[in-house]
């Protein structure tokens, strides 16, 4: 819009200028177009012969004043492009150049030469000097120099270009020089004085500087000539449209179109035509020839376009470049850095994972970890160890059915599902496992304790499980170890105590054997006297066969108190366990003048325990008891107890009964109740202080815990037996 | 008064108890039995002759408890300790307490018969013993201060002229007191009267007769 408004003030004002001068003053400022000439002869003829063709138009055209612009081959895009003109008139290559470019577009075809030799199309000739023999045809072209109008004009090079490579001569690469003069005449002249061997130029240029008596025709030669019907000028070249007169997009079309028709009005010998040496305007031509021709040679608008040099963008585009230099640079010293970061962090990561190897390899536990599939995704060296398996094989195979199919005592192999390594990923809850089996493989199997827990991502998803496991045979070796000991160390406790009590055990005996044998020789005597009656002497037997049977059962009691106990339970009356302590303590308890009571509640079940050794820890108590109440003046009592247990919670298996051992003796010093169930504690001048910690041990093996009570007067020992 | 000797058996046994009476019963004695010492000491008569067949180890009072008790008493049975546990502490201390005999469950019959015949016979002297001296005693109390001051004096290996010398009083005199004193000790002769004022002197160091320790 800027332009236009520029447009219309200049030519406002040379309208002004130009009314000074002719005197056909009119009222309106009339309109000024520029016509662009390629100026292919010279400025000077270019003004000369389109001169008048202007001045026609601005006849033809009232309120519009035409004034011819010459442009060199170079300056026609510029003056395009900016809009300097509004019409053109150009050779056909460069009206094709421009007509896909900017879309300019002809509106006449030029009629060339005059009078019955008018014709609208022209071709290219190339010449020699005549007398240069040793160019005669198109061949002996190699290594001559060659003389062009410009690298743009169509008759004055691109059409010999054509030809020439047609005929396979390279140009520039195959001839001595190629040189362009700029003008056509220029060609004629510089060939004719031998500045070239060879010159290119379209046709009627020889024949109008011979007309004109610039040069003699027969001092050149063309070469390969061409013949055309109705062409009579020399030719080497095939023919192409004439000139078309093309009109600019930004022209209005009613201005081009009034152009148009004050053109195709021109007779044949208007004053413009004879001055421009044309015979006036036809209706445009196909330029579809020259379309081919410059697609034949690459040429605009066919062209690849020049490769947009180093040079060119860096003259272009310096600061960019320069910027986007520095910015390279940043990113690479960036880079460098991101590597050398990238380096030393790969290096901490694979040191990590050695120490992470090193970790897991070094710890005595077997460790592997799952997938939420159940594939192994990695096992330590401890966990090939113990199961024999080598961590190729186990990696990627579902761990459960190698690992751990069959539980302990199970028939059959257990489910995947219940197993519990799975059962941890999926409610991502860590457990513990106390109690089961791996095997491994050679067949064979270990107990194991294991725990496995959730592996989340970085995500928190859980993404499988890992399984810390431990062989637990030596500890469970050990534990039945511990208990075989401890079962001894209760036996050896019990026959010393056995030992302690001997004498008064054998009173105990003592008693029925004195009643049998005094019995039976009081009846002998009594029978030698006479006097024995039958039925006296039968009572006497009766008498004596009861005794022998109370001195049988103290024995029974004795014995299997000593004997090596069976290791499981069985129910057992409280009734029976407190009588065994009435038969072995009895004399124990006469002797220090001590009475035992036995309270049985009417509730208590039978005791579910290891009946020996629950014996010995009522008989431990009982005698502690005595020992203690002994220490004072009597009389003293020694209470054996039995209740019932409450429930307390609904997740206690089963019932429990009390049993409780009360005496009223001197009680326990505070300043040893603390370490009472510890070994080598003891009150006593010659205990060794075992009693009650092998009684507490016991009785933690059924389950309970013995305690010492609060009592009003003496002690109180309790503990919990499971009932029936 | 019953001049049987008895057996009084105690011991808490009940069937030990019953055993020993029907052997004591079997050979003809008479049989007292008690369940403790303090049944015992409740029907205790010092009169009645016999002998104690003591179990040592009993519920309340113990058997040497007894018989520490018994031998405050003037006369009282002998003591034949029979136990279960026949230690020589024990043994010992109910020797020195007095027992007769220390025999261990299970005795033989014949032991514990012999040990109860032995026991009846040191409970007959001594009660033979006991008897006589109190009949010494309750001659010796007929007698008049000078009359028993006399009986000294001749007791002492006196003449008659001697005593009647030391006494400031006649011969004839002394000779009168000596025939009253014969009289009322119911001596015929002085051999007669020296044994009976010796055997008053002895019975208080009367030797014991060696008890059968057990074994």
């Amino acid at each position: 819009m800027l332009c236009v408004a520029l447009l219309a003030m200049l030519a406002s004002s040379t309208r002004l200028l130009a009314a000074s001068g002719p005197g056909f003053a009119e009222p309106e400022a009339p309109r000024q177009i520029e016509i662009g000439v390629l100026s292919h002869r010279g400025n000077r003829l270019t003004q000369q012969q389109w001169g008048a063709t202007a001045d026609y138009l601005t006849q033809a055209l009232p309120r519009h004043c035409f004034r011819i612009m010459p442009l060199a081959f170079n300056e026609v895009e510029d003056a395009v492009a900016s809009g300097r003109v509004q019409f053109l008139l150009v050779n056909p290559g460069m009206y094709v150049d421009l007509e896909v470019r900017h879309r300019i577009s002809r509106i006449a075809t030029i009629r060339n030469g005059s009078g019955d030799q008018a014709r609208n199309r022209f071709g290219g000739v190339i010449f020699t000097r005549a007398d240069r023999d040793d160019i005669a045809e198109l061949a002996d072209l190699r290594g001559k120099r060659l003389l062009a109008v410009d690298p743009h004009s169509l008759g004055g090079f691109l059409m010999q270009l054509d030809v020439l490579q047609r005929q396979g001569i390279r140009v520039p690469r195959s001839v001595a020089a190629l040189d362009f003069a700029g003008i056509h005449d220029a060609v004629v002249l510089a060939v004719r004085d031998g500045l070239a061997d060879v010159g290119l130029v379209r046709t009627d240029i020889l024949e109008r500087m011979a007309m004109q008596g610039l040069i003699e025709h027969s001092d050149f030669r063309v070469l390969a000539p061409r013949g055309v019907p109705n062409f009579p000028l020399l030719l080497s070249t095939p023919l192409y449209p004439e000139w078309p007169f093309s009109t600019l997009q930004s022209t209005s079309n009613a201005l081009a179109q009034q152009v148009a028709i004050a053109l195709l009005r021109m007779p044949t010998d208007a004053p413009a035509a004879l001055a421009g040496g044309y015979a006036g305007w036809t209706v445009p031509l196909d330029y579809q020839p020259v379309h081919q021709l410059l697609q034949a040679l690459h040429r605009p608008p066919y062209d690849h376009p020049d490769a947009f040099t180093l040079i060119d963008a860096l003259q272009r585009y310096w600061p960019g470049v320069v910027l986007s230099l520095l910015a390279l640079l940043l990113l690479l010293i960036l880079t460098g850095r991101l590597q050398t970061l990238n380096a030393r962090l790969n290096r901490a990561k694979s040191r990590l994972e050695q120490r992470q190897e090193l970790i897991l390899n070094s710890v005595a536990e077997g460790i592997y970890g799952v997938d939420l599939s159940g594939r192994t995704t990695f096992v330590n060296k401890a966990a090939e160890r113990m199961t024999g398996w080598d961590q190729h094989q186990l990696i990627g195979c579902n761990q459960h059915q190698v690992l751990h199919h069959q539980h302990r005592g199970d028939a059959f192999p257990r489910a995947g599902e219940d197993c519990p390594v799975y059962a941890t990923f999926r409610d991502q809850q860590a457990r513990f496992v106390e109690d089961d089996l791996f095997w491994r493989r050679d067949g064979s199997c270990f107990p194991v304790e294991y725990s496995t827990t959730p592996i989340r991502d970085e995500h928190g998803k859980t993404v499988g499980s890992v399984v810390v496991f431990r062989d637990t045979t030596e500890r469970r070796d050990a534990a039945a170890r511990i208990q075989r000991l401890q079962t001894e160390q209760a036996r050896v406790a019990r026959l010393s105590t056995l030992g302690e009590m001997a004498s008064g055990i054998a009173h105990e005996l003592n008693q029925p054997l004195t009643a049998i044998s005094t019995n039976a020789r009081a009846s002998i005597r009594l029978i030698e006297n006479g006097r024995g009656t039958l039925e006296c002497c039968s009572q006497v037997m009766t008498k004596i066969a009861d005794q022998a049977e109370r001195a049988g059962e103290i024995i029974r009691h004795i014995r299997r108190f000593v004997r090596k106990e069976e290791p499981e339970t069985s129910p057992v009356a409280v009734a029976d366990l407190f009588d065994t302590i009435l038969v072995l303590l009895h004399q124990e308890a006469r002797q220090h003048a001590v009475e035992i009571q036995c309270e049985i509640s009417p509730k208590v079940d039978k005791v579910l325990v290891q009946r020996t050794q629950i014996e010995q820890v009522i008989l431990n108590l009982a005698r502690n008891a005595i020992e203690a109440m002994a220490e004072t003046p009597g009389p003293h009592q020694l209470k054996l107890l039995a209740q019932p247990r409450a429930l307390e919670s609904n997740t206690e298996p089963r019932a429990r009964t009390i049993i409780r051992v009360a005496d009223s003796g001197p009680g326990i010093a505070d300043s040893i109740q603390g370490r009472l169930f510890e070994p080598f504690t003891t009150t006593k001048a010659r205990g060794l202080g075992l009693g009650l910690s092998i009684s507490a041990g016991i009785v933690e093996t059924h389950g309970g815990k013995l305690v010492l009570s609060a009592t009003e007067s003496g002690a109180c020992f309790e503990f919990c037996l499971p009932s029936l | 008064m019953n001049t049987d000797p008895t057996v009084f058996i105690v011991d808490d046994d009940d069937e030990v108890r019953a055993a020993i009476g029907l052997l004591m019963e079997s050979v003809g004695l008479e049989v007292r039995t008690y369940d403790s010492a303090q049944a015992f000491l409740d029907d205790f008569d010092p009169e009645r002759p016999g002998c104690l067949v003591l179990d040592v180890r009993m519920r309340g009072m113990s058997g040497i408890e007894l018989q520490t008790h018994l031998a405050t008493a003037p006369i009282h049975p002998p003591i034949v300790i029979i136990t279960g546990h026949g230690d020589v502490p024990m043994a010992v201390r109910a020797v020195q307490a007095g027992a007769v005999d220390f025999l261990e469950k299970p005795f033989n019959d014949q032991a514990l018969l012999d040990a109860v015949h032995r026991a009846f016979s040191v409970d007959a002297r001594r009660r033979g013993i006991a008897m006589r001296r109190a009949e010494v005693k309750q001659r010796l109390e007929r007698l008049t201060p000078r009359e028993r001051e006399i009986l000294e004096q001749i007791v002492a290996g006196k003449r008659n002229k001697v005593i009647a010398a030391d006494l400031h009083i006649s011969q004839s005199t002394v000779e009168a007191h000596r025939a009253k004193v014969m009289d009322k000790l119911e001596a015929r002769s002085l051999s007669e009267l020296m044994r009976l004022m010796l055997s008053d002197q002895a019975t208080a160091e009367e030797p014991q007769e060696n008890p059968q320790t057990p074994g």
